[in-house]
């Protein structure tokens, strides 16, 4: 969940801390820890993560932050920042 | 569950599942976790998301034919004039490419692939995870590890006025019964419906495995095999007396009867996510799926499974078992539907990954496709 940030900086970088947390466990990725998760990394691109494991990660999300994320959306969620950004948007919406 | 009214009956009755509450409530939200909350349903998806990294594309290996089906969506459109390479050593390096830019799992297709049977020992060396597609009238080395889809559209009277072959069951028998590879695709038309039955014994009977296609219109076909709402209806009440009459070797599912029956298409039910229809190449089968033809090259804006098929009548295996898995968001919204999608999956899988293991079917009841998303504005996946 999100919990009380100073800013909007913090937020940011406390969402993509979780977000690196729950990609982790989602897709199993032994070899990597949210603190050493480059929160840059094209997840697609570099990762070679799927549709379908992002949707996998995309329905905990869902849960976690009770919003909703849309098929056609997909596409932002490259990097962990981006998906962190796309999920407060999401939050304030 | 939707009321849509273009959908045919299935299954009256509705089960234990059902009646417990296991439909669709349109007023409920379901978190995810909570539809894994079943231990049944978890160990089901543990075991489908394992095959989350295939990522397929399907090749085109031949141009010739031993038969000459009607209806046959290879003989129509570009791609069946192209010429056909058959040098092994091009199509490993051809799969080598694949293989690099992330593809791991390759359907053989053509015409008929076993005409080149190197060409297909060089793509399984290089890719080692795949299914070919083939009218079964030619063995295909025990060497190669994929799965044999055998193509089988009615009884022999069928079999020899649409595809001019006599006594072909039997001769795909002899060559494929027996063989853990075989899976035998019985093809519904609009006048083989009443086939079925009788023909998916005689191979359960074999020993061999089945599961089902739908005729599926190439662009421009004016015979008379198309679907019509009768035969739909039809054929979804055989595919499921099949389903209970024989339900260990059988691949399909209630769920699977559903979708492939629809009055409406796949395309229409879930958006076909391949290149053809699908503008985006960010993720996804619009990013990586190719359909490469017998002369190696592709086309992005004709790339399906099955290229030439009228996208309004396609009811395709093939196209459903990606489209319909790639909407994973779609059914995760209460437990029936998201139980028919792993069914769905669990199926898929034991169609086309050699040695995978089909589940029993998770009880599910009456469930129909998920409507199109509201803010659905682009096929994104
Ligand atoms: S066997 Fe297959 S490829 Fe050959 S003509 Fe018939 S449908 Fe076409
Ligand atoms: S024919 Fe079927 S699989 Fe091919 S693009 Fe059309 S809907 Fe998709």
């Amino acid at each position: 969940m999100i919990a009380e940030s100073t800013t909007p900086e913090a937020l940011l970088d406390e969402t993509a801390q979780r977000v690196s947390e729950i990609i982790i466990d989602e897709l199993k990725l032994d070899d990597v820890t949210p603190s050493t998760f480059d929160a840059d990394l094209d997840l697609i691109d570099e990762l070679g993560i799927d549709s379908m494991d992002l949707t996998a990660v995309v329905l905990v999300l869902q849960d976690e932050y009770e919003i909703t994320i849309y098929e056609e959306d997909y596409p932002e969620l490259k990097t962990v920042r981006s998906i962190a950004s796309y999920v407060l948007k999401r939050r304030t919406a | 569950m939707s009321s849509d009214p273009s959908a045919n009956p299935i299954d009256p009755e509705p089960t234990p599942a059902a009646r417990d509450g296991g439909t669709s409530d349109g007023d409920r939200h379901w978190r995810f976790s909570d539809l894994l909350a079943d231990p049944t349903v978890r160990e089901r998806w543990e075991k489908v998301r394992r095959y989350f990294f295939l990522r397929e594309s399907t090749y085109d290996v031949a141009t010739r034919c031993n038969l000459r089906c009607d209806g046959c969506y290879y003989y129509e459109g570009e791609k069946q004039f192209v010429s056909e390479c058959r040098d092994p050593a091009a199509w490993t390096e051809l799969m080598t490419a694949e293989k690099a830019r992330g593809i791991t799992y390759v359907v053989l297709a053509g015409a008929e692939p076993a005409l080149n049977p190197e060409v297909i020992k060089a793509c399984h060396g290089v890719i080692p995870l795949g299914a070919i597609a083939t009218n079964g009238t030619m063995p295909i080395s025990k060497s190669v590890g994929y799965r044999i889809h055998i193509s089988v559209w009615g009884d022999d009277a069928t079999s020899e006025r649409v595809r001019g072959a006599a006594n072909l069951l039997d001769k795909q028998m002899d060559i494929w019964a027996g063989d853990r590879r075989a899976v035998f695709v019985y093809t519904f038309t609009r006048h083989n419906v009443d086939q079925a039955e009788a023909t998916v014994r005689r191979l359960v009977d074999n020993g061999c495995e089945v599961t089902f296609n739908m005729f599926s219109a190439p662009v421009g076909y004016t015979g008379d095999l198309r679907h019509t709402p009768a035969s739909l209806n039809e054929t979804r009440q055989a595919m499921c007396d099949l389903i209970r009459a024989h339900p260990q070797k059988v691949l399909f599912t209630p769920y699977n009867a559903v979708a492939h029956t629809h009055t409406r298409g796949l395309h229409d039910l879930f958006g076909c996510t391949y290149p053809r229809r699908n503008p985006s190449q960010l993720i996804g089968l619009g990013r990586t799926f190719r359909q490469v033809r017998a002369n190696m090259e592709w086309d992005r804006d004709a790339a399906c499974c099955v290229p030439d098929t009228d996208c309004d009548d396609c009811r395709h295996y093939a196209a459903g078992s990606a489209v319909i898995t790639a909407r994973l968001q779609r059914h995760a919204t209460d437990p029936a539907r998201f139980r028919a999608w792993l069914d769905y999956v669990d199926t898929y899988l034991a169609v086309w990954v050699m040695d995978y293991p089909k589940g029993s079917t998770l009880e599910v009841g009456q469930v129909d496709p998920p409507p199109a998303p509201r803010h659905h504005r682009l096929e994104a996946q």
